[in-house]
């Protein structure tokens, strides 16, 4: 759209010129997040933290989405039975079905699908606030004030997102465990305690306990995305929708890497 | 020329429009003034169905635009030129585009014939040249006259100019206000222009009416509004600190 | 030509501003209102997407607009969704593995059921899940910019339909990429299971790849999903993008709405197509 600056590279290099800044726009960003977050580990040590900010926060981040991935884990809990169904067909085990449905729910599907969904809705919409803040001008003015705008803005909204997406994330490991409940009494007609024998007997805590620290790390993973990009946002209002879609997309891709190395963290 | 009969509008619960009764002569500029939020903006809207009156009609040219859609309704907008408040430039498209786009969809015009238009326009707001830019590389100044140029391309006897001298100089907003006087006398449209800056306005304007909170309070000649007896209206007309305002 | 206008009168049959939110509503009214609510978004969902079908079955295609977004579209979205698929193919070889491996002895037919849970499930839904995340979020705040910015109104000012210029390329361009990537995605996560499939558990190539329990049936099912999540994200996030109010905050809003309604939007769809595909086309 806007004029392209004539660039100076030779033909050849221009591929190894895009893919280096590339690298090192990513590297920036991560640097730019890891200072981030030592900035706020030291704030939490001794904890001062706004108490109506942090109330707020929770209420705005927790209370609204509650709906949305009760209903939407309700439907992923039939959806993992109805694909594990082949599976479980195709062996002649159905009566396994509680435990291999069970066991996806809660290791990979709910957590990932949770953190996801917050991202979209919570994550933006807080990097979309911060964002319009510092355009505005409204950090500055804090600082003026002699607030400190990591302890008093953004260390409340951390800490009520890991808090709220750990509580969503209980929330919708209990309805995905009915909605799969539900439908593989519909679909293969097996019933609830059926389906609970298996579940039971080859899911342990620790399994629950898996999703459990997954979703926190999401939500570090998110609050730290969700944050940087709107502090650094830059060039108005339509880089605090550049900011949005970046924030959206880093904490995906941080989520999923994230979810990776934990496949191996946690056996 | 255009014609309101008793519209009311609503908005979002709040009446903005409250039995609003005008009648806009053709050839002549026509200023639309009043304190903010008084639905001057939002008149703008109904005059050219972008919004529909709760109650009351509209009729633009004898013929009355109620219940008509927006296929319907292009012919009849192909008789008005708008330039809207923040100008509403297209910014994925270039000056030249942006000016050229309702001569293409609204009239079928050979691209020759809408290369010289656009060319004479730019010409005409002193920004020969600027085909190639694109809106986010021009100031607001250049923006707003890219807009009154593409308002006024379509050669249409209705023109709308909503704020055409916001946010700019006392000496370029007069230039504006010259502009929109010569191009109504050279074509002998109807002009209507809403401006908060009364005083610059009503050098150029033949009729005034005044808005308050949603009600016409005057409709007139400009002498006429000058020399008005209505409280709000003398005060607003002159800028005064003092009175109901 | 001078008309007298009434001087300020009592309007005694325009009500005072009195907001209807604070008019009192009857018990029903408050307990169904949520209900009417979704109802006519729902219906509004239908209108639009009745209309872009309507405008591209009329042939009021606009060619240019159309290769635009589907540049958009398509490139913008490659590499994340390269990555992701990366990342998402090894986790599913490798969780499942280690599952199997607790039940049967050997991982032989590990492959063929990874392949056909790709195809029928993983490969469309994370795709288009990613996608609702990326392209939504810009259409809505594309379209809500345009929309507070009165470009939208511009447009019908100068003959241009909305829903033609603005929803018909975003749809098409959504459908057909979204198709394109899901098969994307697929290639993807297959090589990256096998690479996954091979350092972790020892498993060559030709055991993994393993097509047998994939037939015609479980491509049609991912074709169906693909070409309904590529409308579905278009059609929500423009409905989103259109009905924004409130300057940019309310972009902001429109934005994650349909990041979010995209999103559930897709898992309905999932839900359905996945009954679907179980009950016409059984597994093997």
């Amino acid at each position: 759209m806007t004029e392209e600056a004539r660039s100076d590279t030779p033909f050849g290099l221009i591929v190894p010129e895009r893919m280096g800044s590339a690298v090192l726009g990513i590297a920036a960003e991560l640097g730019g997040m890891g200072v981030l977050a030592a900035q706020l580990v030291r704030r939490m040590l001794p904890p001062k933290i706004d108490r109506y900010e942090l109330t707020r926060n929770l209420y705005k981040m927790g209370n609204k989405s509650v709906g949305i991935v009760a209903s939407t884990a309700l439907f992923v809990g039939g959806i993992v039975v109805i694909q594990a169904a082949p599976l479980v067909v195709r062996f002649s085990a159905t009566a396994i079905i509680g435990w291999a449905a069970g066991f996806a729910m809660l290791r990979e599907v709910a957590p990932l699908l949770i953190a996801l969904m917050f991202s979209g809705r919570v994550g933006a919409n807080n990097t979309a606030e911060l964002g319009t803040m510092v355009v505005t001008d409204q950090l500055d003015a804090l600082r003026a004030l002699a607030i400190d705008p990591l302890s008093y803005l953004i260390l409340p909204r951390v800490i009520a997102m890991i808090t709220m997406l750990f509580a969503l994330n209980i929330v919708g490991d209990l309805t995905a465990i009915i909605g799969a409940i539900i439908s593989a009494n519909a679909l293969l007609d097996v019933d609830f305690s059926l389906f609970m024998d298996s579940f039971l007997e080859m899911i342990d805590a620790w399994d629950f306990m898996q999703s459990v620290i997954k979703s926190i790390g999401f939500g570090l993973m998110i609050s730290i995305t969700s944050c940087y990009f709107g502090l650094t946002v830059k060039g108005g209002a339509p880089g605090v929708g550049r900011a949005v879609n970046s924030a959206v997309v880093a904490a995906a891709i941080g989520v999923f890497v994230m979810d990776y190395f934990s496949t191996y963290i946690l056996k | 020329m255009i014609l309101l009969r008793n519209v009311s509008l609503r908005l979002k619960g709040a009446w903005v429009l409250r039995n609003v009764s005008l009648e806009v002569p053709p050839n002549n500029v026509f200023a639309l003034i009043g304190p903010g939020a008084s639905g001057k903006s939002v008149l703008f809207k109904v005059m050219t169905g972008l919004l529909k009156p709760d109650r009351g009609e509209v009729f633009i040219d004898g013929q009355s635009i109620a219940g008509l859609n927006d296929v319907e309704m292009a012919p009849i907008r192909a008789k008005i030129g708008m330039l809207f408040q923040n100008y509403a430039l297209f910014d994925h498209m270039t000056v030249y585009e942006n000016i050229a786009f309702p001569l293409r969809r609204l009239f079928n015009l050979p691209e020759e014939q809408i290369e010289q238009i656009v060319a004479e326009r730019l010409q005409r707001v002193s920004l020969p040249g600027f085909q190639d830019r694109y809106p986010p590389q021009l100031s607001g100044g250049q923006k707003k006259r890219v807009g009154i140029a593409r308002a006024t391309a379509q050669r249409a006897p209705i023109v709308l100019y909503d704020e055409p001298t916001a946010g700019l100089d006392p000496v370029n907003s007069q230039k504006i206000y010259d502009l929109v006087r010569d191009e109504q006398r050279a074509q002998g449209t109807c002009a209507v222009v809403i401006s908060s800056d009364v005083g610059g306005l009503l050098t150029v304007a033949d009729h005034v009416a005044m808005l308050h909170r949603g009600e016409l309070l005057f409709a007139g000649t400009t002498a006429h509004a000058q020399r008005s007896g209505i409280a709000a209206v003398n005060q607003f007309v002159h800028g005064l600190t003092e009175g109901p305002l | 030509m001078t008309i007298q206008a009434q001087p300020l009168t009592q309007h005694h049959d325009l009500e005072d501003p009195v907001h209807e939110d604070d008019r009192p509503r009857t018990l029903v009214q408050t307990m169904t209102a949520p209900l009417s609510a979704f109802g006519q978004d729902m219906y509004g969902l239908w209108t639009l997407l009745r209309q872009t079908v309507q405008a591209i079955l009329q042939g009021r295609v606009d060619r240019e607009s159309t290769f635009a977004q589907l540049y958009s579209i398509g490139n913008g979205s490659v590499l994340f969704i390269t990555v992701t698929m990366i990342v998402l193919g090894m986790i599913l070889v490798v969780q499942a593995g280690m599952q199997t491996q607790r039940v049967l002895p050997e991982l032989s037919l590990l492959g063929a059921n990874i392949i056909q849970l790709l195809a029928r499930e993983f490969a469309p839904t994370v795709c288009a899940m990613m996608l609702a995340t990326r392209v939504g979020a810009g259409i809505a705040a594309e379209i809500g910019s345009m929309v507070v910015t009165d470009q939208v109104d511009a447009l019908r000012m100068s003959g241009a339909q909305p829903v033609d210029y603005l929803v018909v390329p975003r749809l098409i361009a959504g459908v057909l990429m979204t198709l394109a990537l899901s098969f994307w995605s697929l290639f993807i996560a297959l090589m990256a299971g096998t690479f996954a499939a091979n350092t972790q558990f020892d498993l060559n190539i030709s055991t993994f790849v393993n097509f047998s329990f994939v037939n015609m049936g479980d491509y049609i099912v991912m074709t169906l999903k693909a070409i309904a999540y590529g409308a579905a994200i278009p059609i929500v996030s423009s409905q989103r993008g259109l009905t924004t109010f409130g300057g940019s905050e309310g972009v902001g809003w429109a934005t994650t709405n349909a990041v979010v309604h995209s999103s559930i939007a897709i898992i309905l769809l999932d839900l359905i197509l996945s009954v679907f595909g179980y009950i016409a086309f059984p597994p093997v």
